[in-house]
């Protein structure tokens, strides 16, 4: 069966929806509705998850038998994933038949495996971050990157706790740009981030934007 | 009805109805009447690069999902595949969407449908994926490290909801000496996003999608209502300062308390 996502049915479920949660806010009658909407949303949001992983592991099966280079690394992602859900789901039979809680499987992949990994990563982020820092003067020399690079370094010598960055004024300064003009500039973003949010939010309950389709 | 209920019902009919009135003002004009913002210039650009050279446009969409603070990001990044998408239709390959949250990957595979359905060319060999690359922060961003480095994609467009991790994929671009254009409302990304994309879309811009590709009037607006709606909060913030200075604040709350 073939779900048509771009009728005008889905196109009125989706804005009366909306409608009813962004109502439930204000109105205190409704919240109770706005909350099983918002229930149903995440249960809808969990299926979806499932539907993603199906799709993942259907696109990296059809890379490995295309003349594709990275090939290599489909394999990997497809074997992990098989294997974690193999193991995922010994673990809840175990955890079923013995009637408590027993996810000693799955919590060792995750401490040995994963947790180094995405450490691993993480690290690698503050490199990459420090190399983006020092490279934006190569990339753009204007006026506002040079303030963005010299506010960058007088913030990081602030920070730290060796000489010569234990002088006194060096902290005061860090700490005055992160009280006045970084807080202020943060929160003037903020407002427009808000502003876009609500008009983004506007378009979609008025059927102007459909991200479902048309 | 509580106080913030009461404001949030004011500013959203406030919203509406700035909205209507300048749709209805700007219905004749043909002129768009917008500051530029070299980020959308850049997308028109990379997207005619594609069309003449036969490369590919690489669209992430983040890792935001709809049911979170990071809802508006994730729709303004589908907006913007959809109007890519339209645009480069005459591509000899198609864009490439990928997306860190599986509610967004169906949405872009469901926009990506209907607007090839729109400019006839919905065959399957042709259609962009829309694929869901990772659900965590680092998986997502080493995942779309491969697509980036694909020597067919002339430039990366990553609009929607990203954290630090983002700086993996501005700085995988930087290295293939593609462009790349970048926005999202996260603010430590947005800092990043600045130091490390070569066409940052900051704040609100990122929201503008619809507005400076073409996507109707009603976007235009939507601009303009936010221009009216920010004066208005410079003018309140402003007064706040001056009767803060003058006194007058703390007689005013007493009055908004009811303790007078």
């Amino acid at each position: 069966m073939k779900i048509d996502l771009k009728s005008p049915f889905s196109t009125a479920v989706a804005i009366g929806v909306g409608i009813i949660v962004l109502a439930g806010y204000f109105v205190p009658s409704i919240t109770n509705v706005r909350f099983i909407l918002l229930r149903t949303g995440l249960v809808l949001a969990a299926v979806a998850l499932l539907v993603g992983i199906i799709n993942l592991i259907t696109v990296h099966i059809k890379k490995l038998g295309a003349d594709n280079e990275n090939s290599g690394y489909s394999l990997i992602l497809v074997i992990a994933l098989l294997t974690t859900l193999v193991i995922g789901i010994i673990d809840m039979v175990q955890t079923y038949l013995v009637g408590k809680p027993n996810f000693q499987m799955t919590g060792w992949i995750f401490t040995n495996i994963q947790l180094p990994i995405e450490t691993s990563l993480l690290a690698v982020t503050a490199v990459s971050l420090t190399y983006a820092a020092a490279s934006i003067l190569r990339k753009r020399m204007d006026i506002f990157s040079i303030v963005f690079f010299f506010v960058i370094l007088l913030v990081l010598l602030g920070s730290f706790s060796i000489p010569p960055s234990t002088l006194p004024f060096l902290h005061v300064i860090r700490d005055w740009i992160l009280r006045v003009p970084a807080l202020g500039g943060a929160r003037g973003l903020l407002l427009g981030i808000a502003l876009g949010t609500i008009t983004t939010g506007i378009r979609i309950l008025m059927g102007i934007d459909r991200p479902y389709g048309e | 009805m509580s106080a913030t209920g009461f404001t949030g019902i004011v500013v959203i009919v406030l919203f509406v109805g700035l909205m209507v009135f300048f749709s209805y003002i700007n219905k004749d004009r043909k002129t768009k009447n917008l500051r530029p913002i070299p980020a959308y210039d850049k997308i028109i650009q990379e997207i005619n690069v594609a069309v003449e050279d036969g490369s590919q446009l690489h669209i992430s969409l983040g890792r935001g999902g709809i049911t979170g603070p990071e809802f508006a990001a994730a729709l303004a990044g589908l907006g913007i595949l959809k109007q890519v998408i339209e645009k480069s239709s005459v591509c000899d390959h198609p864009p490439i969407a990928s997306t860190g949250n599986p509610v967004i990957s169906i949405l872009a595979q469901d926009t990506i449908r209907g607007s090839s359905k729109a400019i006839s060319v919905s065959d399957r060999i042709r259609n962009p994926s829309g694929e869901l690359i990772g659900v965590t922060p680092f998986s997502y961003a080493a995942g779309t490290l491969s697509i980036i480095r694909d020597d067919n994609v002339s430039a990366n467009i990553h609009t929607g909801w990203f954290g630090n991790e983002i700086t993996w994929i501005t700085t995988a671009g930087e290295r293939q000496s593609s462009p790349t254009i970048a926005g999202t409302s996260q603010l430590p990304a947005q800092s990043v996003i600045y130091a490390s994309a070569s066409d940052p879309l900051i704040g609100e811009e990122l929201f503008a999608g619809g507005a400076y590709l073409g996507e109707g009037k009603i976007h235009q607006a939507s601009i303009s209502a936010q221009d009216v709606v920010r004066w208005i909060i410079i003018f309140i913030i402003l007064a706040s300062v001056l009767l803060n200075i003058l006194g007058i604040d703390t007689f005013l709350e007493n009055i908004l308390a009811g303790s007078m």
